[in-house]
């Protein structure tokens, strides 16, 4: 029992992450129909800055605040400056683009941070622990799904309840016709980025605080989400939440209940097991948990 | 209140589809705009509401005036600001949200605070569309959605209606059921320009037309003469009356009149 919660509350805080990057890739998904290669280094980024950031002095919060802008603000940057330019072209151009930008995201990282590993800071001591139920639970795991609750929740309220939420759902659903009503579908595509940019940044600041360090191939986490995204349906956020949640309890605990079965082939088992979800998925049920079948009038 | 004058499009820097159109609206009158496929009505009202540029197009020539702004080559959401909104062709609502929220998506550009009001104004105006509120746009029937259309244009509280085809792929009893949403829209004091492939409905609820063919004004003036016009009749009200020897069609010419 006391293994289980222990494994249940790091298995939901690394969900909750999984769900924080998810949500990226959905959200600018939703609005351009784009699949943003360069979430993974904007990840990575974010993490970054947010050593940089408490490398000058800011206090906890602030620096994890001016992380998340400095990345939503690069994010903005891409769109504006590199992918708006494309927009009317084939979407494939501009998934292949994105890649590129990736790669200039990192070189960057590597250019302004070096490529030696950092420690994330935290307001607390690293393996502060806090019982519940009997076990230790790292007061990071906490934190992080605390976080990732809060910045989910905001992020649905904004969707549903704001003018701009609604303005960027009118946008994602016809371009033109959003356009012709008045609607900026250029400033809403790149406020999309921004939320998108600044979602990465605390993902890859709770994901620097496990014993994982801040260095560049924090990026390829991003990857590990990828699963949670198809599983999740890429047009549903609500879906992209449950299954980074799902995934990210299924893959710590067949760590710890499935690799042990599997003798030397168990190995790392736990990091194929979200994308034997994902096949599975994709195989039953294509378009994901909440993916909507289309609704079209002839 | 509209004035076009002279207006010149071009698209792909190559293909020019007006040329030379000018055209006028009053305030509070209704126009109709006929003419066949690619004769370029939806150019100009593309034209007329900033879409130009996502389809590579340019106005290369002419003016357009709204009283006294000019709208040639603003942003969209400048124009609609400006009192001109466009119900595009094919309805285009929304369909995965909801039909409260197409009504709201389409007040976008106001600041007023208003706008919960006139959302219940629409709803008792279209009772089908209150019982619906709640339930996605896409579930409307073909007749739902051009009234969603149009109700969602008029919650900008735009001065001038832009219709693109509002009666496409309607049975006979819902167009008239369009017809009598344009006539309240009329007495509203809106400023209407009706682009429509049905010539019989558009000049019946029209003051005015004018006749687009290959990027040209070919015929202008009040309904009743457009109506009484031999050539609209023959070719926009389906008169041609008794068979015609193929041999005459041959030798047929259209009047052809430049207005500018």
């Amino acid at each position: 029992m006391t293994d289980l919660v222990q494994l249940a509350s790091s298995g939901l805080a690394l969900g909750a992450i999984y769900a924080l990057i998810a949500l990226g890739f959905v959200a600018i998904y939703r609005a351009s129909k784009v699949f943003n290669f360069a979430h993974g280094d904007l990840l990575a980024f974010g993490a970054f800055a947010m050593v940089a950031a408490s490398g000058i002095g800011l206090p906890w919060p602030l620096a994890l605040l001016a992380a998340m802008l400095a990345t939503g603000l690069l994010a903005m940057g891409v769109e504006r400056v590199i992918l708006r330019p494309l927009v009317g072209r084939p979407v494939f151009v501009t998934v292949i683009l994105t890649i590129f930008v990736g790669y200039l995201i990192r070189t960057a990282i590597l250019l302004i941070w070096g490529s030696n590993p950092r420690g994330m800071p935290t307001p607390w001591e690293p393996t502060a622990t806090v019982e519940i139920l009997g076990a230790k639970v790292l007061l990071g795991s906490l934190a992080a799904l605390a976080g990732a609750a809060l910045a989910l929740i905001a992020y649905f309220l904004l969707m549903r309840f704001a003018k701009l939420g609604l303005a960027m759902r009118a946008a994602s659903a016809d371009q033109e016709s959003a356009l012709a009503l008045g609607i900026p579908v250029g400033r809403t595509l790149g406020l999309t980025w921004l939320i998108a940019g600044m979602l990465a940044a605390l993902a890859g600041t709770f994901l620097g605080m496990f014993p994982r360090q801040v260095e560049v191939n924090l990026a390829f986490v991003a990857l590990a989400a990828f699963p949670a995204v198809l599983v999740g349906g890429l047009e549903s956020a609500l879906g992209a939440v449950v299954a980074g949640l799902l995934l990210g309890l299924l893959q710590v605990l067949a760590q710890a209940y499935v690799n042990p079965l599997l003798g030397h082939f168990g190995h790392n088992f736990h990091m194929v097991f979200p994308y034997i979800v994902m096949i599975i998925f994709l195989i039953f049920r294509p378009y994901g948990l909440f993916g909507e079948a289309e609704v079209k009038r002839v | 209140m509209l004035a076009i004058h002279n207006l010149e499009v071009v698209y792909n820097q190559v293909v020019r589809v007006l040329g030379g159109v000018s055209l006028r609206v009053d305030a509070g009158e209704t126009v109709a705009l006929l003419g066949p496929n690619g004769a370029g009505k939806t150019t100009l009202l593309r034209a007329l509401t900033g879409l130009l540029p996502i389809h590579n197009g340019v106005i290369t020539k002419g003016r357009l005036l709204l009283e006294e702004t000019e709208l040639a080559r603003k942003a969209p959401e400048r124009i609609v600001r400006a009192g001109l909104v466009q119900v595009m062709e094919g309805r285009r609502i929304f369909t995965d949200l909801s039909v409260e929220d197409n009504l709201r998506a389409g007040a976008h550009t106001r600041r007023d605070g208003e706008v919960r009001r006139d959302l219940d104004n629409y709803f008792t105006l279209f009772p089908r569309l209150a019982e619906r509120r709640r339930q996605q746009a896409g579930f409307l029937s073909g007749g739902e959605q051009q009234m969603l259309a149009i109700a969602r244009a008029l919650m900008a509280k735009p001065r001038m209606l832009l219709l693109d085809e509002p009666s496409l792929g309607l049975s006979p009893l819902l167009v008239a059921e369009v017809g009598k949403l344009i006539r309240v829209i009329q007495q509203q004091g809106i400023a209407i320009l009706l682009v429509e492939q049905n010539a019989a409905l558009a000049l019946s609820l029209a003051a005015r037309g004018y006749v687009l063919e290959g990027g040209k004004v070919v015929i202008d003036g009040p309904a009743q003469t457009l109506r009484e016009d031999p050539d609209v009749q023959e070719f926009y009200l389906g008169g041609a009356g008794q068979r015609r020897d193929f041999r005459q069609a041959k030798h047929y010419r259209r009047k052809r009149r430049w207005l500018s």
